[in-house]
């Protein structure tokens, strides 16, 4: 297998499902009698949600949002819209994003206005990695699977142009190493 | 964010609905004039504009890179309403946020007979040209969405509402419409529709000076996430001298009121950040209750270049002659 750019693993298979385990208790305590609705956000986040929600055991609802940047047309820069919506009506709900990174922050602020304007019940953030470093926002994160430095990651559905979703760690990626193999 | 399109037949009193609803609720009105006189003009020669006021099928010409002007138009329209609360007459509205969370679509229609005496009365037509005026127009819109979107513009599956005028006032339609954005709770969630005016004046980047190209940018990419913004808000002083008197001060480049954050931006090399790292070292502990993050340059250019901006050299070189012009 081609793994030109992968580097360190940071977080083995082994330790990425410890943590989902201890992350699927904890939550599992928390919103019992809730009855959650997980908002998982694709792509990077299939893994994570397939395997979180499998140490749940409490019934709790999943659904999938997807979002794009497109470009604009008179604008040097795009707006950002939903691709794919939720199915779940949210009103009145418990809602816990699901995310596999968060780095600025843009995009969960984003998800995160979107979601309250439908008047939940409540929401709550669960981002598999937090990298503190490049956050633009203060957005409170109920659960965090693990801190992560300022670097390029990848494995466990975090891509890099749509690669390396698939590697059931998640590594250190060089960028540069990649660009220059496939120049 | 809040957006309403309107779909109406020539005297319905579809126009004035969407005029009296804008001013009621504070949203901008965003008509097919203005898009084409204002919005097409950067985008259409004198020839592509005049074929677009003609020409349903000409909103299919491509104008670059596999964009036709329909889809100019669309992108324009959902990226302009989506920035401020909006009513938008006509231009395939209905279709064009079909599915969007926080749109609601309305039809305003009227018997011909009564449109008719409408046009009658306030153009002093004769019965003959009424009758032309109404067949003429509803060819022309039914032509515009068949062509662009292949579908039925008098469809009202397309429709959230449809309010028929002969027995209703405006009055009595904008109260219908507000009633109905109220109960739908994605629009009245939205800032913009409970408080249209403070997001209006939020967004309005033309009352508002940046003092450096790359805050302009910056709020443009918190634009792109409907994240809202106010420019330096606040001036947290940081230094005193012995009398009392503020020595230092800073004023942070934005707040972002949803996440209680301030932003500070800076572009300049490190060796010029001493000052400003200072300063924000000092708000953060005089003021522990604030959330305040710096953006530095390299951050803030891997910002542009994820969102496609490339004005580096610009924001560089207007950071070379500040320095210039300091020293």
């Amino acid at each position: 297998m081609n793994l030109t750019g992968v580097k360190t693993i940071l977080f083995s298979e082994e330790a990425i499902q410890k943590r989902v385990r201890e992350l699927g208790r904890q939550i599992s305590d928390d919103y019992r009698d809730k009855h959650p609705i997980l908002i998982s956000v694709l792509k990077g986040t299939m893994y994570f949600v397939a395997d979180l929600t499998r140490q749940m055991d409490i019934p709790v609802n999943i659904d999938f949002m997807s979002i794009g940047v497109y470009p604009g047309i008179s604008r040097k820069t795009g707006i950002v819209r939903i691709n794919k919506d939720l199915d779940i009506n949210i009103t009145g709900r418990h809602v816990l994003m699901i995310e596999d990174i968060i780095n600025t922050g843009l995009t969960m602020g984003y998800l995160v206005q979107n979601m309250e304007a439908r008047k939940p019940a409540s929401i709550k953030v669960c981002t598999l990695l937090n990298n503190p470093f490049k956050r633009l926002m203060n957005i409170p994160l109920a659960y965090v699977g693990f801190q992560v430095p300022d670097i390029y990651l990848v494995g466990y559905g975090i891509d890099y142009n749509q690669e390396y979703r698939h590697l059931p760690y998640i590594a250190e990626f060089d960028e540069d190493e990649y660009k220059n193999e496939q120049a | 964010m809040a957006i309403i399109t309107i779909s109406r037949l020539d005297g319905s009193l579809g126009y004035e609905i969407a005029e009296q609803l804008s001013q009621k609720l504070n949203m901008r009105l965003i008509l097919r004039d203005t898009v084409i006189s204002d919005w097409m003009a950067e985008a259409a020669n004198g020839y592509q504009l005049h074929m677009l006021a003609e020409s349903p099928k000409f909103y299919l010409t491509n104008i670059s890179d596999g964009v036709s002007f329909k889809d100019y138009i669309e992108a324009r329209l959902i990226e302009e309403a989506e920035k401020v609360p909006s009513v938008i007459v006509g231009m395939g509205g209905q279709i064009i946020f079909a599915n969007h969370p926080n749109a609601i679509r309305i039809r305003i229609i009227a018997s011909d007979h009564i449109r008719k005496e409408r046009l009658k009365s306030k153009y002093g037509f004769g019965e003959a040209e009424a009758e032309k005026l109404i067949l003429q127009s509803d060819k022309k819109h039914k032509k515009y969405i068949q062509t662009l979107y292949g579908i039925d513009w008098s469809d009202t599956k397309n429709f959230d509402m449809v309010l028929n005028t002969d027995n209703l006032s405006v009055n009595q339609c904008v109260d219908m419409i507000t009633v109905l954005a109220a109960s739908k709770d994605s629009l009245t969630a939205s800032p913009g529709f409970e408080e249209a005016g403070r997001s209006a004046f939020a967004y309005d980047r033309k009352n508002i000076m940046f003092k450096h190209p790359a805050e302009e940018e910056f709020a443009t990419i918190l634009d792109m996430y409907g994240i809202e913004w106010e420019y330096e808000p606040r001036t947290f002083p940081v230094q005193w001298d012995a009398e009392g008197n503020v020595k230092m001060a800073i004023s942070p480049d934005f707040y972002l009121a949803k996440f209680d954050t301030y932003i500070e931006i800076t572009t300049m090399d490190q060796k010029y950040v001493t000052t400003k790292n200072k300063k924000v070292k000092r708000l953060r502990e005089l003021y522990p209750d604030i959330n305040i993050n710096i953006v530095y340059k390299k951050d803030f250019h891997s910002l542009l270049k994820r969102f496609g901006f490339s004005g580096e050299d610009e924001i560089d070189e207007f950071n070379r002659s500040e320095n210039n012009s300091v020293q």
